[in-house]
C-alpha cells in the first residue's frame, strides 16, 4: 500500500472532500468479521454468531503525506448514519479505526498487540466532537488504553450511504514514544483497519477488520 | 515430538488465549468474603424511601438523571426497566446466555416538570404539574396494580438493587476486566477508569441493573454503598428504610441475622436462581392472604398469591420456605418462642445490619 506525496496543509487535507484527494490512489482491501474465537469475552462468544459480525465488507483506503503530516482518508458504505444522535442506552455509534504495531514488531493483527509488541490504534467514532480522534495504546486483545494526549484528529462525513473519514497526525510525535507510532517518509509500516457498524450494535472487539497487515510505504 | 503445523500452532494460542481469560476471570470473582442483604417482603410498604435515599446520595451528577439504583415495583408488574424478566442474560448451565439491552424508554426517561408554569408563572389554578413529553413508562409506572382477581386480588413490593453476585454475568460479559468483585466484602464494582461503555454488561445482567451514562461514556450502578460499609456504616437505602426490612451482614457472620435467615432457618432466597449468577440478595417471600370463595368465605386450601408465581420468582425452594414461616408463626400463635420471628420483627433496629451500626454522623467527613 502505497502513502503518496502531496503538497496540501493539514487543515486542508482534512476535510474529506478536499479536491487533493482525488489525485490519492484509492486501495479497496476486503472487510472481515473478526473472529469469535478471538473475542475476550464469554458472554461475547455465546451471544454472536460470526456470520453477523462485521457489516461492512469493504473499505476504500487513501493515504498520503506531505512531509509532516500523514493522512488517511477511510469511505465505505452504510446506509445509517449513526452518530451524535445516538444518545440512547441500546445505540451505538459508527466509528473506523487504523492499528499500527509499535516499533515495527510482529504481532498477529487480531490479538490487538501482545505484553511484547504493543499496538497503537487511532480512533474516531461518529459521536466525538468535531476533528477529535483519540490516540490509543494496547498489549493484547481487550487493553486498549486511551493516552492522555491524542496527537491525531479526525473528520467523518456521511453522504448518500457512505461515511467519508480522514485522520491526520504528524508523522513524528517525539512526545509520545511509548504510546504512539512513528512514522518516517521513505519508511514502512504495517497497517490495518477496523470498521464499526454502530447500527447494528458493532463495538469493541465486535467489528470487521481488515484481516492482515499491509505494508504502508511512505513516498520519499 | 513432531513439529506443530500453523494450524495447530494456531489452535493452541486460541486455548492459551482462553485460559489466560479463563484465570482472569476467576481472579476478578475471587472474594474472601461476601457482604449480602435480606429483604423481607411481608414487612415493606411501598414507600420508596431507600429509592430516594440512593438516589439523593449516588445518582445526581449529569447523565445519571435516569438512572435509579435502588427501586421497589409492584409485583406481578412488568418492573423496571419494563419487561425486564424477559430480557434474558445470565447463565444457561455454565453457558452465557444472551440478553437483550434495555432503551431509556423502557427505564423510564428522567421526566422534567412545569414546575415554574404553575408555581411562579400564575398558572396555578388553569394547569397542573405534569411531565413534559408524553411518557408511557417510568421506574414505578404500574404500581399497585398487581395480579389476580377480585376478591383476590394480590401484589406485594419487590425491592431492587444490583444483585452482587457471586457468579455475576455482567463480570463475565465485560471484554477489557473493567468489573470485578472487591476481595475484602464480594461487592462489584466497574471500574469507572477502565469501562469504556461498551455495554456488555448491561446485556448479560439477567436483572438490568446496570446503567449508561451518556455523560461519562461509562456504565454504572449500585456500589453497595461501599465507603459506607468501609466505615461500618449500613447502605443509605437499608439505613433510611422505616420498615425495617432491609438485613444487611457478611453471609459467614454466624452470629448476624443474614446467616441466621439464609442458611440456618432457610427462608430468605435469591431472585430468579435459575439465571445462574449466584445473587447475594436475598429475599423472605411473601406469605398470603386467605382467599376468599364465590361467597365471600375464607378458603384456606390454596393461598392468595399463587405458588407458581412464587416459584417463578424465587425458584422451587420457596415452597419449604414458606412452610417453615407458617409453622414458625403457628408455633408463636400457640405462645412459644421463635428465633425466627424475632429475628425478623427487629425489635431493636441495630439487629438489622451485622457489624455495621455506626452512626454516619459520626464519620469525619473526606478531607478534600
Amino acid at each position: 500500500m502505497q502513502c503518496t506525496k502531496v503538497s496540501g496543509a493539514a487543515d486542508q487535507l482534512l476535510d474529506p472532500a478536499a479536491a487533493a484527494w482525488a489525485s490519492v490512489p484509492p486501495e479497496t482491501l476486503t472487510m472481515s468479521a473478526t473472529p469469535l474465537a478471538n473475542q475476550p469475552s464469554e458472554y461475547i462468544k455465546a451471544s454472536r454468531d460470526e456470520k453477523q459480525i462485521g457489516k461492512c465488507r469493504s473499505l476504500e483506503v487513501q493515504a498520503a503525506h506531505n512531509g509532516n503530516d500523514v493522512f488517511f482518508r477511510l469511505s465505505w458504505g452504510d446506509e445509517s448514519e449513526n452518530n451524535k444522535e445516538v444518545i440512547d442506552t441500546n445505540m451505538f455509534p459508527d466509528g473506523c479505526g487504523i492499528l499500527m504495531p509499535i516499533g515495527g514488531g510482529d504481532t498477529p493483527i487480531e490479538e490487538m498487540g501482545s505484553k511484547d509488541v504493543p499496538v497503537n490504534a487511532w480512533f474516531w467514532r461518529a459521536n466525538y466532537k468535531q476533528d477529535e480522534a483519540r490516540n490509543t495504546i494496547a498489549h493484547g486483545l481487550g487493553s486498549t488504553e486511551f493516552s492522555k494526549k491524542s496527537p491525531i484528529r479526525a473528520r467523518g462525513a456521511w453522504q448518500q450511504g457512505k461515511w467519508s473519514v480522514v485522520f491526520t497526525r504528524p508523522l513524528s510525535v517525539p512526545e509520545l514514544q511509548q504510546e504512539a507510532v512513528q512514522l518516517a517518509v521513505g519508511k514502512t509500516v504495517k497497517v490495518g483497519f477496523a470498521v464499526w457498524e454502530g447500527g447494528s450494535g458493532e463495538r469493541a472487539g465486535v467489528k470487521s477488520f481488515s484481516k492482515e497487515w499491509r505494508e504502508l510505504a511512505l513516498e520519499a | 515430538m513432531a513439529e506443530m503445523t500453523e494450524e495447530q500452532k494456531k489452535e493452541q494460542r486460541l486455548k492459551d488465549l482462553a485460559n489466560e481469560q479463563k484465570s482472569q476471570k476467576a481472579q476478578l470473582k475471587q472474594c474472601d468474603r461476601q457482604v449480602a442483604m435480606v429483604f423481607d417482603l411481608n414487612k415493606c410498604l411501598g414507600c420508596q424511601t431507600c429509592v430516594i435515599a440512593c438516589k439523593t446520595l449516588w445518582t445526581r451528577d449529569q447523565g445519571m438523571e435516569y438512572m435509579w439504583w435502588a427501586t421497589v415495583n409492584t409485583q406481578p408488574g412488568r418492573g423496571t426497566p419494563r419487561d425486564w424478566q424477559q430480557m434474558g442474560g445470565g447463565f444457561r448451565g455454565e453457558e452465557p446466555r444472551a440478553g437483550q439491552l434495555p432503551s431509556k424508554r423502557d427505564f423510564g426517561e428522567a421526566w422534567e416538570f412545569n414546575y415554574e408554569e404553575v408555581f411562579y408563572g400564575g398558572k396555578g389554578n388553569t394547569t397542573h404539574l405534569k411531565p413534559s413529553g408524553d411518557p408511557d413508562w417510568g421506574p414505578n409506572w404500574d404500581e399497585d396494580q398487581g395480579g389476580g382477581k377480585y376478591p383476590n386480588s394480590f401484589y406485594f413490593y419487590l425491592p431492587r438493587i444490583c444483585n452482587h453476585c457471586t457468579n455475576p454475568a455482567c463480570l463475565e460479559a465485560c471484554p477489557r476486566n473493567a468489573i470485578y468483585k472487591r476481595k475484602e466484602d464480594g461487592i462489584v464494582l466497574i471500574n469507572q477508569d477502565k469501562c469504556k461503555g461498551y455495554r456488555f454488561c448491561m446485556e448479560a445482567c439477567p436483572y438490568k441493573k446496570i446503567y449508561f451514562n451518556h455523560v461519562t461514556q461509562t456504565s454504572q450502578k449500585c456500589i453497595f454503598c461501599y465507603p459506607r460499609v468501609e466505615k461500618g456504616v449500613a447502605n443509605a437505602c437499608a439505613r433510611q428504610c422505616p420498615g425495617r426490612l432491609r438485613f444487611v451482614g457478611y453471609l459467614d457472620d454466624e452470629n448476624g441475622p443474614i446467616h441466621k435467615l439464609v442458611n440456618k432457618w432457610k427462608v430468605a432466597l435469591p431472585l430468579h436462581p435459575d439465571r445462574g449468577t449466584q445473587p447475594n440478595i436475598y429475599y423472605v417471600p411473601p406469605i398470603s392472604p386467605p382467599r376468599l370463595d364465590e361467597q365471600g368465605n375464607l378458603d384456606l386450601t390454596k393461598p392468595r398469591i399463587p405458588t407458581e408465581y412464587l416459584k417463578f420468582l424465587f425458584g422451587d425452594a420457596v415452597e419449604p420456605a414458606l412452610e417453615i414461616l407458617n409453622a414458625e408463626m403457628a408455633k408463636t400463635k400457640a405462645g412459644g418462642k421463635s428465633e425466627l420471628l424475632d429475628t425478623l420483627i427487629v425489635y431493636e433496629w441495630k439487629s438489622l445490619f451485622g457489624p455495621l451500626t455506626t452512626d454516619p454522623a459520626t464519620i469525619a467527613p473526606r478531607s478534600a
